[in-house]
């Protein structure tokens, strides 16, 4: 009773700061997915194509994202390339976990892609479409629909991952959480509270993917 | 209308198709039999370009088809394709199935697609299934749309691989009754079936693959009662 008392009491003084950095882990998270869809999209169709130097390229890409700590690639851009480019904080993060998703992202398009019936493609080639048409019209709209489920996972984990970035002292829910455990000697309260707050904004996700999965399931 | 000259096909070591000639006069109905692996489907694949030849020609409409000059988008939208899986386009009704190609390939405009793809439905006799999904259809109502479906894009010949041997017998009927009306409207056709029925009462020319060769070429009458090669009676013994 004693630490629930505790930790409305540590909500109640902490929340409008919390609602700050929730709306700071949003905004990283967003622009992280926008990226890493478009990056993950374009990687999956060069993997897929039929030209061995853009499978290559896609592998190579691949290969060391997925092989290296998400830590190692946001303290990379941050500040292993300030001769090349600085960026701020909240850009060197959200860039970060933009590649990093990218990569995840491209194998989940593979896989829906590959995974559709030979028999569409055959179809729709004998209509006299193009490569390009029959993917853009035909595949894709079906391996998309396939991607939702495995896409959510992946979303999820992007807004989980997006704590990571208070490595680089970007003020999201992690790096405040942080910061208030220390200076009010309440950890156990603090991370209580902020624990909840990525489980709400994770159920609210998981929620309206599910709409939009309702959605582009009319054809059932 | 379509002719293939000493065919040849491989895949890896097994050479499927040994040489084959066949030569498809427009309003020609021709219906391929044989036993599976006789290579039957395989040549109609190649027909529509879905595999590639090792040797050999294949003319469209007079001009043969080089796959390294020719687009083979433009030939495959000449050479209609039906499936034995219908693989009808599960993410659209039944009317966007019909329109796709023709708005998509020929650049139809919508409206002059609709009333075409209506048309056609009415033709094969599902008008009323316009707005339906194909996971909604019965086996033989999904394979008359992809009939329709094929029929949009006005092709010259119309190649079948085996339509009606993922239905139910009770299903089969309808999609041979819409087969034989193309026939009768004078569609040039190649048809791969079992249904020996069909290739007594449509075809004009039943020919007879046997480990990659045509053994066998005749009108219906002549193939059945009176088959010159050996083999050709035994099948149709099989068969019948």
């Amino acid at each position: 009773m004693e630490l629930l008392n505790t930790v409305f009491e540590v909500f109640m003084r902490t929340y409008p700061g919390f609602l700050e950095a929730a709306l700071m882990t949003l905004k990283i998270t967003a622009v992280a997915l926008v990226l890493g869809t478009i990056l993950g999209l374009v990687f999956a169709l060069m993997k897929i194509s039929r030209s061995k130097i853009l499978q290559t390229i896609a592998n190579v890409y691949i290969t060391i994202i997925r092989g290296t700590p998400l830590i190692v690639q946001i303290m990379f851009l941050y500040f292993g390339i300030t001769e090349l480019i600085t960026l701020s904080g909240f850009w060197a993060g959200a860039i970060a976990l933009g590649i990093h998703n990218g990569a995840y992202i491209a194998e989940i398009f593979r896989g829906a892609i590959q995974g559709i019936d030979r028999g569409q493609r055959e179809a729709s080639s004998s209509l006299g479409m193009t490569r390009a048409q029959s993917m853009r019209r035909i595949i894709f709209p079906q391996a998309l629909k396939r991607s939702i489920p495995p896409l959510g996972n992946q979303f999820i984990i992007t807004l989980k991952d997006s704590s990571l970035v208070y490595i680089i002292s970007v003020q999201e829910l992690f790096a405040l959480a942080n910061r208030e455990a220390a200076q009010s000697y309440q950890p156990l309260e603090t991370f209580l509270v902020v624990g909840v707050y990525y489980l709400i904004l994770v159920m609210i996700f998981t929620y309206l993917l599910k709409l939009y999965e309702n959605k582009l399931n009319v054809d059932k | 209308m379509l002719k293939g000259t000493n065919i040849h096909k491989s895949f890896g070591d097994l050479e499927v198709l040994k040489g084959i000639d066949l030569e498809v006069a427009p309003s020609e109905v021709v219906v391929l039999v044989g036993v599976s692996g006789s290579g039957k489907s395989t040549l109609l694949r190649c027909f529509n370009f879905l595999e590639r030849i090792n040797k050999g020609t294949i003319e469209v409409d007079g001009q043969v088809v080089d796959p390294k000059k020719h687009k083979l988008s433009k030939i495959r939208a000449e050479v209609g394709m039906v499936f034995q899986h219908f693989n009808l386009f599960p993410h659209m009704t039944v009317l966007e199935n019909v329109i796709e190609a023709p708005m998509i390939v020929k650049k139809m405009k919508k409206e002059d697609a609709v009333v075409l793809a209506k048309g056609l439905l009415e033709k094969v006799g599902l008008a009323d299934k316009a707005d339906v999904y194909p996971s909604k259809l019965s086996g033989g109502q999904k394979q008359r749309v992809a009939i329709a479906r094929s029929l949009a894009m006005e092709p010259k010949v119309l190649l079948f691989d085996e339509p009606t041997s993922a239905l139910d017998p009770e299903l089969v009927g309808e999609v041979l009754s819409v087969m034989q009306q193309l026939a009768q409207e004078g569609m040039t056709m190649v048809v791969v079936t079992h249904e020996m029925k069909f290739a007594r009462e449509v075809a004009d020319r039943v020919i007879m693959l046997d480990e990659g060769r045509i053994i066998e070429s005749a009108d219906p009458v002549t193939f059945f009662e009176n088959p010159s090669h050996e083999r050709t009676k035994q099948f149709i013994q099989l068969v019948d």
